[in-house]
């Protein structure tokens, strides 16, 4: 007799091949009935195999990185490859601090304590800021302090959050002790971890994060931070070998860490500091300028991402080799202010230039430029000099954006709809600016025009049939004092000039007092500047390359424009945009709509 | 005795003796689980599997079986209710419904039910008709609040 195939989840076909099995015998008959003992006894046994089925599956999902549902075995996961997933992330903001005595005599240095708070307010709700460290300032003779950094720079960076301190006792060796911070929000890049001999010294050294520890030897003071299956943080110490150093046994350990809103407190604009500082017995209060307001508060890293970057740092290996192990590491260290990165190495570049590193960087809205330079000078310092091979530069470059231009046309029968041909163009344009951000706006991501004609279609069953056409754009913003040449590059092939239609425009410009744009003569790559009638005032102004995708414009002097000129150009292949290296596709909303052609489905006896 | 006489046509009838069977059309698994001498199960089988199936579906309460949840009468909750909040014929009503929607083997002919408020006891007689069969069986369940 056949076995009884036992291999389904569902109970119903469990249930069936038990009948099946049922059937092939004379010895009972009810069990199609579903009052019958029979039955019941088939529940129990088709009940039992679907929960150990199901079991079985869960394990076997939660056993690997990619099908794992629960974040602690996600975590266990991550842990395997050396990555350890970001806590919630406080928002960060520059400020300047200084306070005037106007005792010019007053004391030589005043030091601002780490951890002195400042008030900021987003959306009505105050939030606390605090300073990580300590910082100085330098009478200047008038009685006026200017606060720095240790490297002089007078940008001071505050980060949101809430002091909490944790004390521990350091066991014996033997008890193999893991820490356990009971608070699922720390923000694990703010934690200070200081080892006191006693419990009432005074004196204490600090140990670091292992991962921020480029070299470890036997005088590495290190921690290992992670988050345990519940949610909670533990730390733990080196076992006298592998880490460095250990704290020893009845040494007295205090873990201070702030505990953040994420990224409720981003956008803060105006800072206050709650105390005044005292300098010569005297309260001042401090005086804040804002440099740059509050951005990169974030929640804990969601296992999605965990899944997606943890198998990408540990192809990286904590070294920056490849394109992509610039990408893994830079994103696992600033990923509070960056969206995306992209790399390319010198040899990939155009012109290739040996010996460097290409880094691009799509910060996430709101980050200043000051926060720019300091994340870029970070990833040089160290990431970079420590974990790149030697002699190799990393230079930044901005993402090249490139705008898309979409001329949307669509047939639309409102009997099938509720809704106006107005409205359902409003929809469409709205649909097609989602598909953007859903889609693009960031690095690697391809316009495929089918992709988007297909969303569109599938709107509504009003929709008969849609047609696109697309074009695209680079903005120039050049000098209005001195003539100089430009080159745009296009990321694809541009269309080969006809005698029928334009392949460049740009936007109009004021020239010799005249409304000009340039465009391409038909039939030609060659350039010219005309007005607005078409005449030419400038017979060649440059040209463009439609192989390489290049325009070239020279000598070109504008007397004013606003804000920026577009160069529109056709590409040679409407139906699919690749982006080249650090370039971003994005939408030109002001340039593209969306229009319906009422069509009512009525056919005519002749040709219209 | 007068000697029995058989035609040429029906053969030689006397050398042979008449059998007759009957199949079993419904055979079940008996549910109180009692073994033969044999060490074998008992089993149910034709009217007596109908009554049995008909006496678990009354004692079945509504979701208790897996992925069916409409299988069953819920009548034992209703020993837990106040009298004030059912009556016999919405009880009769119960029944009725599920004998129709889970036991095709039956047809109903009568549903008698007495409750007793002071001891807290319904007294259900099913009276129904195997089907396909000539057969009328009577089934009584006694259901009783023991707390």
């Amino acid at each position: 007799m056949a076995a009884i195939k036992s291999t389904d989840l569902d109970f119903d076909q469990i249930k069936e091949s038990l009948k099946d099995y049922l059937r092939r015998q004379d010895e009972f008959s009810d069990y199609d009935f579903e009052a019958s003992g029979l039955s019941n006894i088939l529940d129990v046994l088709a009940y039992n195999t679907h929960v150990n089925g199901l079991i079985a599956n869960f394990a076997i999902n939660e056993s690997f990185l990619k099908t794992a549902q629960l974040r602690s075995s996600v975590l266990s996961h991550a842990e395997a490859l050396g990555y350890y997933p970001k806590s919630i992330t406080g928002a960060s903001a520059t400020v300047n601090i200084s306070v005037s005595t106007g005792n010019a005599d007053g004391i030589a240095i005043v030091t601002l304590p780490a951890f002195t708070t400042f008030t900021a307010e987003v959306d009505d709700i105050s939030y606390t800021f605090q300073t990580l460290e300590n910082y100085t300032a330098t009478n200047d003779g008038s009685g006026n302090y200017s606060f720095t950094t240790g490297t002089g720079l007078q940008n001071i960076i505050i980060t949101e959050g809430t002091l909490k301190t944790k004390t521990f006792i350091m066991g014996e060796e033997s008890e193999e002790q893991v820490f356990v911070i009971p608070d699922e929000l720390m923000d694990t890049s703010t934690m200070v971890v200081k080892v006191y001999d006693t419990p009432s010294s005074s004196s204490y050294v600090s140990y670091v994060n292992q991962i921020k520890v480029a070299r470890i030897d036997n005088d590495t003071r290190a921690y290992v931070v992670r988050e345990a299956p519940n949610g909670y943080y533990e730390v733990i110490f080196s076992n006298g070998n592998v880490l460095g150093q250990r704290p020893l046994a009845g040494n007295k350990i205090i873990i201070e860490y702030l505990a953040p809103s994420g990224i409720d407190a981003n956008g803060a604009a105006t800072f206050i500091a709650d105390d005044e500082i005292t300098i010569d017995n005297v309260n001042y209060s401090l005086s804040i300028t804002t440099v740059s307001n509050s951005a990169g508060g974030s929640l804990k890293e969601s296992i999605s991402s965990i899944k997606d970057n943890a198998p990408i740092a540990f192809a990286a290996q904590q070294r920056l080799v490849t394109a992509e192990d610039y990408k893994a590491l830079i994103l696992k260290n600033y990923s509070s202010v960056i969206d995306d990165v992209i790399s390319w190495g010198g040899n990939q570049n155009v012109p290739p230039i040996y010996g460097r590193v290409y880094v691009s960087i799509n910060y996430k809205d709101g980050i200043t430029e000051s926060v720019k330079e300091i994340t870029e000078n970070a990833i040089k310092t160290q990431l970079a000099d420590n974990l790149a091979i030697m002699s190799i530069d990393t230079v930044f470059e901005d993402p090249e954006n490139l705008f898309l231009e979409l001329s949307t046309t669509f047939n639309f029968d409102p009997d099938l709809s509720g809704e106006t041909a107005e409205t359902a163009q409003s929809n469409i344009q709205t649909l097609i600016t989602t598909f953007f951000t859903n889609n693009l706006n960031t690095f690697e991501k391809v316009f495929r025009r089918s992709n988007l004609l297909s969303e569109i279609d599938n709107y509504s069953e009003a929709v008969l049939d849609s047609r696109m056409t697309v074009k695209m754009n680079r903005r120039l913003i050049p000098s209005t004092t001195i003539a100089s040449n430009y080159t745009l590059n296009y990321p694809v092939r541009l269309a080969v000039p006809d005698d029928q239609d334009y392949i460049v425009e740009s936007d109009t410009f004021v020239y010799n007092g005249q409304i000009c744009r340039i465009r391409n003569i038909l039939d030609s790559t060659t350039l010219e500047l005309v007005n607005l009638s078409g005449d030419p005032i400038v017979d060649n102004i440059g040209s463009y390359n439609s192989a390489s995708g290049t325009l070239t414009i020279e000598n070109f002097i504008p007397d004013s424009y606003s804000q920026f000129i577009r160069f529109t150009v056709v590409p040679a292949n409407q139906a699919t945009i690749k982006p080249l290296r650090n370039y971003i596709i994005s939408l030109d909303n002001v340039k593209s709509f969306a229009r319906a052609t009422i069509d009512y489905q009525n056919t005519s006896a002749v040709v219209l | 005795m007068a000697a029995k006489a058989f035609s040429i046509e029906d053969g030689n009838l006397s050398n042979k003796s008449i059998i007759t069977s009957r199949s079993r059309l419904y055979q079940d698994i008996d549910l109180s689980f009692a073994k033969r001498s044999s060490g074998d199960i008992f089993k149910k089988t034709d009217a007596a599997a109908v009554k049995q199936s008909i006496k678990n579906l009354l004692l079945t309460n509504k979701r208790e079986k897996p992925f069916n949840p409409t299988f069953g009468t819920n009548l034992n909750s209703l020993l837990f209710h106040t009298s004030e909040e059912f009556d016999e014929i919405e009880v009769k009503s119960f029944i009725a419904n599920a004998i129709k929607n889970h036991e095709p083997r039956a047809i109903l002919r009568d549903i008698y039910v007495s409750i007793e408020e002071e001891y807290y006891t319904a007294n259900i007689t099913i009276i129904f008709q195997v089907i396909s069969t000539q057969e009328v069986v009577q089934l009584n369940v006694s259901l009783a609040r023991l707390r």
